[in-house]
């Protein structure tokens, strides 16, 4: 039973990732071994403009996402009402769009001859800040795609929190901020590493969005792999910015494996 | 990695997925090749071909690249081919912009360094850029009129560009789209439409070069108009150095730009924006110009004008791979593809120039098309395009 999903665990994982290892330090010409793309990739002004890009518009995206899903999934479990049954239907919706056509509906609504823009100038504004085409219309899609499922992901953990606990709590006089400090994220603290890690993988790798409207430059790292491999054809360069890539992910994604594991072994 | 699982998944280009694979690794790439050519044609001699072909109809690779609306009219061709050959299977693999042209090149220029002695791929559509790649180790064959009668029909100029290695069978150029409306009077050369763009701050754009032709002639006609006429045919990097002159230039432009220097993605992100009005002129292609007109998705105040010294354009080429075996079909898809009617179709479908001279052409179409028709330069400056777009991005885009 092991066999056939580690074949394809080989296949369509291991294998790749080896290559595109081997790929980096190979030299784009001769063949032959080489450290020069890693000393680009770091050494390089551009390059390492792209970096700080990406790295900080990641971490950003991030912080806001868990930010806005913590107190959007708390709202929706503790309160009732038709108007928590209705963001309970809807909030998961950007999920289900393709990012294609979300970017371009995001492209009409936010650009300078946009849907908003135009409502400014009905209203008599005459003046509508650049918001795509630049690093805050990247976060804008970072957010619009994360926050449902990171919504979801908490809404999950919370709906595991017994209403016993909060009304316990509440009876023996502890206030809304010792609640939620003492209860509510302990309780839920392990479900928002998992969603930081899924978070921070899928925006660092993300193409659609900035591509569509991000900047000219600095460039995402996606962004930047696409123009290299598909453009000029700078496979050892583009398999390096991979590979760092990686790098990072699995940074993350260590330390949320080494909080599953001491989990299992307590 | 999720972009590249989507194209495979697409279905088609899962067998360009395998292709793509069996070149990236290249140590073993001989024996895969030879497998996946193993079916297609199993016979090796041509004249055990012709023996068969009564029996079973050739099937002819055709391997060809371009957006969907390339795609569209091969689509219409092929059918029309075969239903005046009746023997000649068309099977046609369609390359989507970006990597896959390059793998199928690749295949073409591996198998000849290989030493294999014959391949599947039977007729290549495909640009200049792909074709001076194979030139240097005989990869296309030699086409003269003897062979393909409607050669004739084609300016020669044009066959001995390519040393008749390749045919010409359609052209556009970028060209100069404009509003009417708010541009009566649009500008005949280089200087008065860089003079107009100062004017106008922040209604022209041109996209990022390195996503799409358009901008990619404007950032290289301004660049080359500073250097003497030959450099435009001139691969050498030393031209590099006189580069400066042309990039002051563009950065100079960038704070009058569209948004003040947003360039954006694709050929068609600056039709876009054009379309919504937010700016008055762009760089685009003549085909995609004409096509959205026709279709109305830019509106009809729209028109199209070259100007002086012209930006680039350049014809589309079909060529025979030299190691075919299947040689004279494809002869006589080329021919088709060079009659009149079939360039009807590739002018009706494309928006495009013909490939033959537009004296063998039906006159009214001669009329439709007077208004662009002027005529276009072709760069030949090989990996220095490259070079240019790379500068670009850290000079003028990186400006900002």
């Amino acid at each position: 039973m092991v066999i056939p999903s580690f074949l394809i665990l080989l296949l369509v994982v291991v294998i790749p990732i080896l290559l595109a290892i081997q790929e980096s330090f190979k030299d784009d010409d001769s063949g032959s071994f080489t450290l020069s793309n890693y000393v680009f990739l770091f050494a390089d002004k551009f390059m390492r403009k792209n970096i700080g890009f990406t790295l900080s518009l990641t971490i950003v995206s991030m912080v806001i996402v868990i930010l806005v899903s913590y107190m959007l999934a708390m709202y929706l479990r503790f309160n009732q009402g038709k108007i928590v049954d209705w963001i309970k239907r809807l909030y998961f919706i950007p999920m289900f769009i393709p990012s294609v056509i979300g970017t371009y509906g995001m492209i009409s609504m936010y650009s300078n001859h946009g849907w908003l823009a135009r409502f400014v100038l009905l209203a008599g504004g005459d003046y509508f800040p650049k918001i795509i085409y630049s690093y805050s219309g990247i976060l804008l899609a970072n957010l619009w795609f994360n926050i449902p499922f990171a919504t979801m992901m908490l809404s999950s953990a919370l709906a595991g929190i017994p209403n016993s606990i909060v009304e316990s709590a509440k009876d023996a006089g502890a206030g809304r901020l010792q609640i939620l400090g003492r209860f509510i994220i302990p309780l839920s603290y392990k479900t928002m590493l998992v969603t930081m890690t899924f978070v921070f993988m899928g925006i660092i790798g993300g193409f659609t969005a900035p591509f569509l409207m991000g900047p000219n430059a600095p460039q995402v790292l996606g962004v930047a792999m696409e123009q290299m491999f598909g453009a000029y054809k700078e496979i050892g360069r583009t398999s390096a910015t991979a590979v760092f890539m990686f790098v990072l992910c699995s940074f993350m994604g260590y330390f949320y494996i080494r909080s599953m594991i001491q989990e299992e072994r307590s | 990695m999720k972009r590249w699982m989507k194209k495979v998944f697409k279905g088609k280009t899962l067998v360009l997925g395998g292709l793509a694979m069996a070149v990236a690794l290249s140590g073993c790439g001989k024996a895969s090749e030879q497998a996946a050519t193993g079916a297609a044609s199993a016979q090796p001699a041509s004249t055990a071909q012709a023996d068969k072909k009564d029996a079973k109809p050739v099937e002819l690779n055709f391997y060809f690249s371009g957006s969907a609306n390339v795609k569209e009219m091969w689509e219409t061709l092929a059918p029309q081919f075969e239903k005046a050959n009746p023997g000649i299977k068309v099977k046609l693999v369609h390359l989507p912009d970006g990597q896959a042209e390059g793998a199928a090149i690749d295949k073409v220029l591996g198998a000849k360094k290989a030493g294999q002695k014959s391949i599947d791929i039977d007729v290549f559509e495909t640009g200049l850029s792909n074709l001076t790649k194979g030139e240097k180790d005989g990869v296309w064959m030699k086409m003269d009129s003897t062979i393909i009668p409607n050669l004739s029909k084609v300016d020669a100029a044009y066959m001995n560009d390519v040393h008749q290695l390749a045919v010409p069978y359609r052209a556009s150029s970028v060209v100069l789209a404009y509003n009417s409306k708010n541009v009566p009077t649009p500008p005949k050369t280089a200087d008065e439409l860089y003079d107009w763009i100062h004017k106008h701050p922040g209604k022209f754009a041109y996209n990022d070069p390195a996503t799409g032709g358009a901008g990619s002639s404007f950032v290289q006609t301004a660049i080359y108009n500073f250097l003497p006429a030959d450099a435009v045919h001139n691969a050498d990097p030393s031209v590099m150095q006189q580069w400066d002159k042309g990039f002051a230039l563009l950065k100079e432009l960038g704070p009058f730009m569209y948004q003040k220097g947003v360039y954006p993605k694709k050929n068609q992100g600056t039709l876009d924006i054009l379309a919504s009005g937010e700016v008055d002129m762009i760089p685009a292609w003549s085909d995609m110009g004409l096509e959205q007109i026709s279709k109305k998705t830019l509106p009809d105040t729209i028109k199209l004008t070259q100007i002086e010294p012209a930006f680039t354009g350049g014809p589309s080429y079909i060529a025979i791979p030299a190691m075919s075996e299947k040689k004279e079909a494809a002869e006589k898809f080329i021919n088709y593809a060079l009659t009149p009617e079939a360039q009807t179709v590739v002018i009706n479908k494309m928006y495009g120039y013909p490939g033959i001279k537009w004296s063998e052409m039906p006159a009214d179409l001669q009329k439709k098309f007077e208004s662009v028709a002027k005529g276009y330069r072709t760069f030949t400056i090989g990996s220095l395009g490259d070079e240019i777009n790379k500068r670009w991005q850290r000079e003028v885009a990186g400006g900002n």
